[in-house]
């Protein structure tokens, strides 16, 4: 097992410099140009060419391309234009904002979507079955800003339950990772940009599980099961949906990738100050530094996921043997 | 100890309602061995499920009593049954082969099942599994095993030492050798008998082989298209069987006497449809002695002898039945017959 993790983790640092590389030259390919978002570009023509000199941006392509890449395995990812701050700091700001957002997302939406969809597939035919299947493929398939907004004039403009935008209230000012997050007025900010992009994952989760239960439960050791005496709930929980959650975990690894770009929406939308939201802003400041950064840093999360994924199905599944 | 009578059953499909068990009667006493034989739909299975009533989803009991000691079984509540299930009345299902959970080991799965009506404590509970594994023959480290690191074999008697956990009055085997090679097989088999015997429990043992009812049951039941067609001592039987289905059906199977001494001869035609309800003998389409009279009434089963009860109406004629049935010709006319009737239809 440690091996198999070794060997993967090799992988994906492979994978990491093959991504770097395409993320590299597809900044590089792209229109704009990211002088005249930082200069202004009435200045002096000698001015101009100082300050492409100092950011390296005279160089040919291939000597810009071995810069990035012998700093990139030294984890320099350089500094961002905009903020004139290290890219990596830059990141470390936003990336514990977006992580909390997107995990309190995934634990609503996974503990609701295997709960629920394990009781669907129980109640085979029942009312709150279609509900479950409406409610779910409505969230998935209405634009994620919209419901977003929508969520913002129900629940904050008309309730005035939650608030609108952003992560703590203005003037908040917090110096430690505690005192950013560990505080009610942080909780109160996240519930609804969470509850939005918990909705739209639902679907897989929900969808995936009751598909899967309804399968285990024509096999044999579920009847065995029954034939056992076991109550009914040990039926369900312990033999259905245990066995059920292993092609929601395997569907999940791949949803990761998906949800990135829910998260990004719902960042936008509800100004978070994650790396979603840095990300888009960061491509239309030409930002390269910066938003070559949270690329590989969002690949590499996106990896990792996956390998999480996998380790946690091989715990689920004695008959997985990772070599 | 067990008395089922005029058991009904039915399936409702989208086609219609399928009649796979009716009139169904037996009894079982304490320690006996009974085996169910017929072929592949002929109501085996359902007839075990119905006893634990694990039925599934459109399945139902529509007429009959199970009696077990005395209590009517149909109309239990669920929880009552829970409680049956397993530690009165223990289920080697069919398909031993997945009826373990792969995600469990199997030490597990049998403790499970003593836990759920016992409360003795975990480590009782082990020292049991630990016993009914010596029962099988299985080592004690196997039960730390997952299911797919154990063969065929081993899953079986990890099933079979299952049902023994928490020593039932009854254990329902439905087929449950089917699956293995015939050398497993056998060994599996004077397992299950030695155990049987040894710790008295009484058992219903469902095959399509008769072969196998043979070695290990005291009494027979004969079914086919969800009635009984013939039920007797074993021995008796197995002497001198009186309905002509059983006749047919020892020629289909070699070990228990080479009637032939020829190749097997199996029963030309397929077992009949249970959508229709058809008047008569539900054998007389593929039966070599059928008549006009098998066709319109439904013949009841009746005593041929002390503890032997065949449904024909021709048992005074069994012995002319058996010289015939002995004949490859016989079963070949039967062919032709059905063949005959089949192509002016089409
Ligand atoms: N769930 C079901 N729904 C409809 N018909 C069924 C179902 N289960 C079994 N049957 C039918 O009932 C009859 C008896 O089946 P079964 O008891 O499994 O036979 P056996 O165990 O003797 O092979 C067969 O005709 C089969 O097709
Ligand atoms: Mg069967």
């Amino acid at each position: 097992m440690l091996a198999y993790i070794v060997k993967r983790l090799l992988i994906m640092i492979v994978m990491l410099l093959l991504v770097a590389t395409m993320i590299f030259l597809m900044f590089r390919t792209m229109p704009g140009d990211p002088t005249a978002s930082m200069v202004d570009p009435s200045i002096p023509r000698e001015a101009r060419q100082a300050l492409l000199e100092r950011y390296g941006l005279h160089e040919s392509l291939w000597t810009q391309y071995r810069i990035f890449m012998r700093d990139l395995v030294q984890l320099d990812f350089g500094n961002s234009y905009f903020y004139n701050r290290t890219v990596l700091r830059v990141i470390g700001d936003r990336l514990p904002a977006t992580l909390i957002l997107m995990l309190t997302a995934m634990l609503f939406a996974y503990t609701f979507g295997i709960l629920w969809g394990a009781w669907m597939a129980w109640n085979r035919g029942s009312r709150l079955e279609s509900v479950g299947v409406t409610f779910s493929l409505i969230f998935r398939s209405a634009p994620t800003f919209w419901v977003g907004l929508m969520a913002i004039m129900l629940f904050s403009v008309t309730l005035g339950w939650f608030p609108a935008q952003g992560m703590r209230t203005t003037g908040y000012v917090g110096d430690s990772f505690a005192e950013v997050f560990l505080n009610r007025d942080f909780v109160r900010h996240l519930i609804l940009p969470a509850f939005v992009a918990g909705l739209y994952f639902l679907a897989t989760p929900l969808l995936i599980m009751r598909n899967s239960m309804l399968e285990v439960m024509s096999e044999d050791y579920i009847e065995m099961a029954r034939a056992k005496g076991l109550r009914d709930r040990s039926v369900l929980y312990k033999h259905a949906a245990r066995n059920a959650l292993l092609p929601v975990v395997t569907a999940g690894a791949l949803f990761i990738g998906a949800a990135i770009g829910g998260q990004v929406l719902i960042e936008v939308v509800f100004s978070w100050p994650g790396l979603g939201r840095e990300i888009v802003q960061a491509v239309t400041r030409s930002d390269y530094p910066l938003a070559q950064g949270i690329f590989i840093i969002i690949s590499a999360l996106v990896m990792f996921m996956n390998l999480v994924a996998d380790i946690l199905y091989a715990f689920l599944d004695p008959r997985i043997a990772y070599r | 100890m067990l008395e089922v009578q005029n058991l009904s059953i039915e399936y409702t499909t989208e086609d219609g309602v399928l009649k796979a068990v009716d009139d169904v009667s037996f009894n079982l006493q304490r320690g006996e061995s009974l085996g169910i034989v017929g072929e592949s739909g002929c109501g085996k299975t359902t007839v075990a499920k119905a006893l634990l009533r694990l039925l599934p989803e459109n399945g139902a009991i529509s007429g009959g009593r199970v009696l077990f000691h005395g209590e009517n079984l149909v109309g239990k509540s669920p929880d009552h049954m829970r409680r049956i299930r397993h530690s009165k009345i223990a289920l080697v299902s069919q398909s031993a082969m997945n009826s373990l959970n792969p995600v469990y080991t199997v030490g597990h799965q049998i403790r499970e099942g003593i836990l759920a009506h016992s409360n003795i404590g975990r480590h009782a509970a082990h020292a049991r599994c630990v016993e009914v594994f010596g029962m099988v023959g299985l080592e004690e480290k196997r039960l730390s095993s997952y299911p797919h690191q154990l063969s065929g074999g081993m899953k079986q008697r990890a099933i079979i030492a299952m049902a023994l956990s928490l020593e039932p009055d009854i254990i329902v085997a439905d087929e449950p050798t089917t699956a293995l090679d015939v050398v497993v097989q056998g060994r599996i088999l004077q397992r299950i008998r030695a155990i049987q015997r040894q710790i008295s429990t009484s058992m219903i043992f469902i095959t399509h082989d008769i072969s196998v009812v043979s070695e290990i049951c005291e009494r027979i039941i004969v079914m086919y298209g969800g009635k009984i067609m013939e039920q007797a001592d074993s021995a008796s039987f197995f002497r001198a069987p009186y309905h002509p289905y059983s006749l047919g059906l020892q020629n289909a199977f070699p070990s228990i006497t080479d009637i032939t001494g020829e190749e097997l001869v199996s029963i030309p035609g397929t077992p009949p449809n249970l959508m229709q309800e058809q008047p008569g003998c539900r054998f007389q389409e593929r039966c070599p002695f059928a008549t006009s009279q098998c066709r319109s009434r439904t013949p009841p089963l009746v005593k041929v002898k002390s503890n032997h009860h065949a449904a024909c109406w021709y048992t005074d004629q069994v012995n002319d039945f058996r010289t015939r049935a002995r004949n490859r010709d016989t079963w070949e006319a039967v062919r032709t017959r059905i063949e005959q009737q089949e192509t002016p239809q089409q």
